[in-house]
């Protein structure tokens, strides 16, 4: 590793650092707004599960603790104070920054096996990508506040940084991991797979591999990994929760039921308050149906970039989850710069990176104008999540629509630079 | 999905138009505020909450009432030169003699080396009809905002106290509070009301509490005798206002069933015409602009209680009496309250006391203002990619040119920019913290320092940005640097409109020359010119200017900022000095650059051809 990167990453460690010393109120004060932790990732939350379970009670029983059993036993095990739990944190931050180094350094996002981007040169060198995740005011934001979603990011860009180095079952196992974590990132699977499979049969000739080594097999090996290491995470915490799968139906269930409706920065939370109680499972099933209807067609029209199937899924998580926060978004935002090279071919960057700052500064101001002041009502904060989401959405579809445009110019010579329309 | 080409797009450039636009913001802004106090554009006052009934209950204080008030005025006139703690006594045991549980606390606060301390004494009528989970505040404070001691104020509240418990309509507890003073006592009681003093170990906590208060009235009695008319205070902190439907209340209990003549924001003649309606509006958009504590009613706005100030004015026929029966029949409607004020606005501005207007009619001059920025840095952005020599439009001409080439041209280098206008606001916090933390004393030496490092640090700045900018991308990065600038200035002050309306359009009609500063051209005369006007309309001249407002010095502009920042949870400050100055500062190094650095256009095209 460059120098460079080592300074980032020192200097991303020493910012954290820094925060959390030097305003010690700061943490609580991130953890408990709303768009940082959400119920299913509350720093808070955890605490009290963590009380719970470590006095021999279920901490499923109460409805407050809605994330994985394994993360009990992990935090039961480290040391209870506050530096400690910060450092773990920071940790996480900086894994997730290697692991974007590792996938930066691949180069793999302008040079695959089935696509070369014409613009190879454009492309952030790895320290800048870590500079632009660690120094990322959101991944900021999200690892001060706390939320375990932190961890959930740190596994996925794990997974993504296995896949790219040529090792499937490490990158299939983490992906597991993830999923078991957070649920959602199991719609990352295919792309993965797909990843793992173009790197082994780019980098590695023919020869080396086995001889009947072919996309079906390795799909289905890869598949049965995957839900062989879910299937074990699951007994492991069937056996750490007592011999109950209460905790299913309390972290799973979560997810997929919504029965928390408390703010934030998500679509879901003030459509299901307005919802009459005959028609909350229809739309259930219609939005978790939404969600899982995009991996298929992106991995399908975008087979020659499945790295940039999973970036777009995971834009796409952080706006249609059930309970999406800051700090999908942050991933989403530190992914992009590995793209660097189809910036300019976006079309809305400007109205969109406003658009997200506009909603940025905004949304806290609603949120108190409607908790604190009383002088608001939940209008003001729900219109401000929708014009987040409808920026979020913005960059996802124009990132989208420029990668489309650079396999066309890449498809035919001559194109560069010709007006198109996106039908 | 598919991409398909198409004819290449007549590219249309209303760059020429944006400057215009701009300005027609600006204009159109600052004329909808003043048609505002029109017939047409404001609306008549009313009373939304049906619950409250004003004035519907008869009042009854009066009679022996006079003699006992008169008794508490001669003792309370006692007490003008006693301690604290005698004064608490004192006051305790008539409370106490009137069979009211009473309360003490004291308190301490320190701001820019002085101390503000003293001690409060309440007391709580538990409502017979009630549960202890609502109450309602009446409030006078030991000595008012001028320092004059509240000799009326604090008997009437002691007269009232002894009166009202005799009654069994409460169904909410009363509290009657005496505080020290008229702005860090009230806070000290309500922090503790609420458990939010923790953090300030100089604040005790409160021995006796009552339920969620749902209003509050505070009052400013200091003569005692005689008055004409009533002044009715609703300014809270940072610019938030109590429900419109708590000052109609009091004004419409006041003028209808006591004869009494209302007033607001100090316009002691108000004939209704527009030029009076004018002015009372923009005294209130100043107070609420500057978001500091007018009296013991703003402190209690922040924590959602609903509060006015009633100040006894001039010299005329009402006396103790009248006062006391218009309090007892503000007591009767805020008993009547249901649930917590709601009904009415929460954002309005006053032009009369017959006369508002809401939030949906006066927001868009503010965000105008705002558009104004954001529409200069759309304009700014798209400006700064066309003035770049190679376009990327005639390139694409000679097709078999690597993609590279067409490529690079729409690329700007945003890193210096954004470092530039992020250092700029960072740069913000070193007179957030100065003038916050100096000791009073030294508040007029360093201010004038500032004014003079105003004048001359756009220059110093401007020249270390000549000596790391390459001369090739100056304008261009110029350009980027005024657009982050406005950028930010647009949305920050769009997102202070929703919280402090008038903060954000003071800010906004200040900083309106920024978005017509040039970047390129122009002589040195025009920029000399903007230059003076800018340092006219710096933050620094605004505070010079609300002393001269005020008739008080720059040192105790700067004591009151300093108390609200400490005391009040003020923020004004960080609005001023971490969003107005750094843009502020920033327009000014533009035209420092212009005035000394600039190169002359003339030089770029030479340079061009030499590269060619």
């Amino acid at each position: 590793m460059d120098k460079r990167c080592i300074s980032v990453i020192l200097g991303g460690m020493l910012l954290r650092l820094l925060l959390f010393t030097a305003f010690p109120s700061l943490p609580t004060l991130l953890g408990n707004r709303v768009e940082i932790s959400t119920p299913v990732t509350s720093f808070k939350r955890l605490q009290e599960g963590l009380f719970l379970y470590t006095h021999g009670v279920s901490p499923y029983d109460g409805g407050v603790y809605h994330q994985a059993p394994l993360l009990l036993a992990f935090f039961s095990m480290m040391p209870s104070s506050a530096m400690a739990t910060n450092l773990i944190y920071i940790i996480a931050d900086i894994q997730s920054t290697l692991a974007l180094i590792d996938i930066a350094r691949s180069g793999w996002s302008t040079k695959s096996r089935l696509h070369e981007s014409k613009r190879k040169e454009m492309a952030w060198p790895a320290w800048g990508v870590a500079a632009a995740f660690l120094f990322n005011p959101f991944t900021i934001a999200a690892c001060i506040g706390r939320p375990t979603v932190v961890f959930t990011n740190t596994v996925i860009l794990t997974a993504i940084a296995k896949a790219i180095q040529g090792r499937p079952t490490p990158a299939t196992l983490a992906l597991a991991l993830s999923s078991y974590l957070s649920l959602y990132p199991c719609l990352l699977l295919a792309p993965l797979v797909l990843l793992s499979y173009d790197f082994l049969l780019h980098c590695h000739s023919t020869t080396l591999l086995p001889t009947n080594f072919s996309l079906s097999k390795f799909a289905t090996t890869q598949v049965t990994i995957y839900f062989t290491a879910v299937a074990c995470l699951l007994g492991l915490s069937y056996l750490i929760t007592g011999n109950s799968w209460e905790f299913l139906a309390s972290t799973y269930g979560v997810h997929l039921f919504l029965p928390d409706l408390t703010p934030n920065v998500g679509l879901w939370w003030y459509f299901f308050i307005e919802m009459f109680d005959p028609f909350r499972e229809f739309f259930l099933c219609v939005f978790q149906l939404h969600l899982l209807i995009y991996a298929p067609g992106l991995t399908i029209r975008l087979r020659k970039q499945p790295l940039f199937v999973c970036i777009t899924m995971l834009g796409i998580l952080s706006i249609f989850k059930s309970y999406p926060s800051i700090g999908d978004t942050a991933l989403y935002l530190s992914l992009l710069p590995l793209y660097r090279h189809i910036i300019p071919l976006m079309r809305y960057s400007f109205v969109v990176t406003s658009a997200i700052l506009y909603a940025t500064l905004l949304g806290p101001a609603f949120y108190h104008l409607w908790i604190y002041a009383g002088s608001g009502n939940a209008n003001f904060f729900y219109a401000i999540t929708l014009v987040w989401s409808l920026s979020v959405t913005l960059v996802v579809a124009d990132a989208l629509f420029a990668v489309l445009r650079e396999e066309w110019e890449v498809e035919g010579n001559g194109r560069e630079g010709k007006p198109v329309v996106q039908i | 999905m598919g991409l398909l080409l198409s004819k290449r797009l007549a590219t249309i450039r209303p760059l020429a138009v944006l400057p215009f636009l701009s300005a027609l913001c600006v204009v159109v802004g600052i004329t909808w505020l003043l048609l505002l106090p029109l017939d047409s554009y404001s609306r008549r006052t009313y009373i939304s909450e049906n619950a409250l009934l004003p004035g519907q209950a008869s009042a009854y204080f009066g009679g022996s009432e006079q003699n006992i008030f008169s008794a508490y005025r001669h003792e309370a006139a006692e007490l003008a030169n006693a301690t604290d703690a005698k004064r608490v006594q004192v006051l305790g045991n008539i409370f106490a003699a009137a069979g009211l549980k009473v309360g003490r606390q004291k308190y301490s606060y320190t701001a820019s080396g002085q101390t503000y301390s003293g001690e409060n004494v309440y007391a709580i009528l538990q409502a017979p009809r009630g549960d202890a989970t609502e109450a309602t505040v009446l409030s006078a404070p030991w000595k008012n905002l001028d320092d004059i001691q509240n000799i009326g104020g604090v008997a009437l509240v002691t007269t009232l106290a002894r009166y009202l418990k005799r009654w069994s309509v409460w169904s909410k507890d009363i509290i009657f509070l005496i505080t020290s003073d008229s702005l860090a006592g009230p806070q000290a009681w309500v922090d503790a009301y609420h458990d939010q003093h923790t953090s300030n170990p100089g604040v005790e906590s409160l021995p006796l509490k009552s339920g969620a208060i749902q209003g509050a009235i505070v009052l400013d009695y200091p003569s005692g005798g005689n008055f004409e008319s009533i002044h009715i205070a609703y300014d809270g902190v940072n610019g938030q206002l109590p429900n419109l439907d708590l000052v109609n209340t009091a004004g419409n209990v006041a003028l209808h069933h006591f004869g009494i003549r209302p007033t607001l924001q100090e316009m002691w003649d108000h004939n209704d015409s527009y030029k009076d309606r004018l002015r009372t509006m923009l005294r209130g958009m100043v107070n609420q602009g500057l978001g500091h504590a007018r009296g013991g009613h703003s402190v209690f706005v922040p924590y959602h209680v609903d509060a006015v100030t009633v100040q006894v004015h001039g010299d005329g026929w009402h006396n103790e009496v009248s006062l006391g029966r218009f309090l007892e029949s503000m007591f009767r409607s805020l008993n009547n309250l249901l649930e917590h004020f709601h009904q009415s606005f929460f954002f309005y501005l006053l032009m009369a006391q017959k006369r508002f207007v809401s939030i949906g009619t006066y927001l868009p001059s503010a965000m105008l203002i705002a558009v104004n920025f954001t529409l200069g840095a759309i304009g700014l952005w798209v400006d700064s990619l066309g003035s770049s020599p190679p376009l990327p439009l005639t390139t694409t001409s000679t097709e078999k040119s690597t993609s590279h080439t067409t490529a690079a041209p729409i690329e700007r280098d945003l890193f210096l920019p954004l470092t530039t206008v992020l250092v700029f606001h960072f740069l913000g916090i070193l007179p957030l913290t100065l003038f916050n933390h100096l000791p009073t004393h030294l508040f007029t030496r360093t201010f004038s320092a500032f004014l003079f490092i105003n004048l001359v640090l756009p220059f110093l700045l401007s020249s270390t940005l000549t000596s790391l900018i390459p001369a090739s991308t100056r304008e261009r990065q110029l350009k980027l640097i005024k657009c982050f600038s406005l950028l930010f200035l647009g949305m920050a002050l769009s997102a202070l409109a929703t919280l402090n309306f008038s903060l954000a359009l003071g800010v906004g009609v200040a900083s309106a020359v920024l978005t017509f500063i040039p970047v390129e051209g122009n002589g040195k005369v025009v920029r000399g010119v903007m230059y003076v006007l800018l340092q006219c309309l710096s933050p620094g001249m605004a505070l010079v200017g609300i002393a001269c407002y005020w008739g008080v010095g720059m040192e105790e502009v700067l004591r009151e900022a300093s108390f609200g920042w400490w005391v009040s949870g003020m923020w004004t400050q960080i609005v001023v000095w971490c969003v107005w100055w750094p843009a502020w500062l920033c327009g000014g190094v533009l035209l420092a650059e212009g005035l000394v650095g600039w190169r002359g256009v003339e030089d770029v095209p030479v340079e061009e051809k030499k590269k060619q």
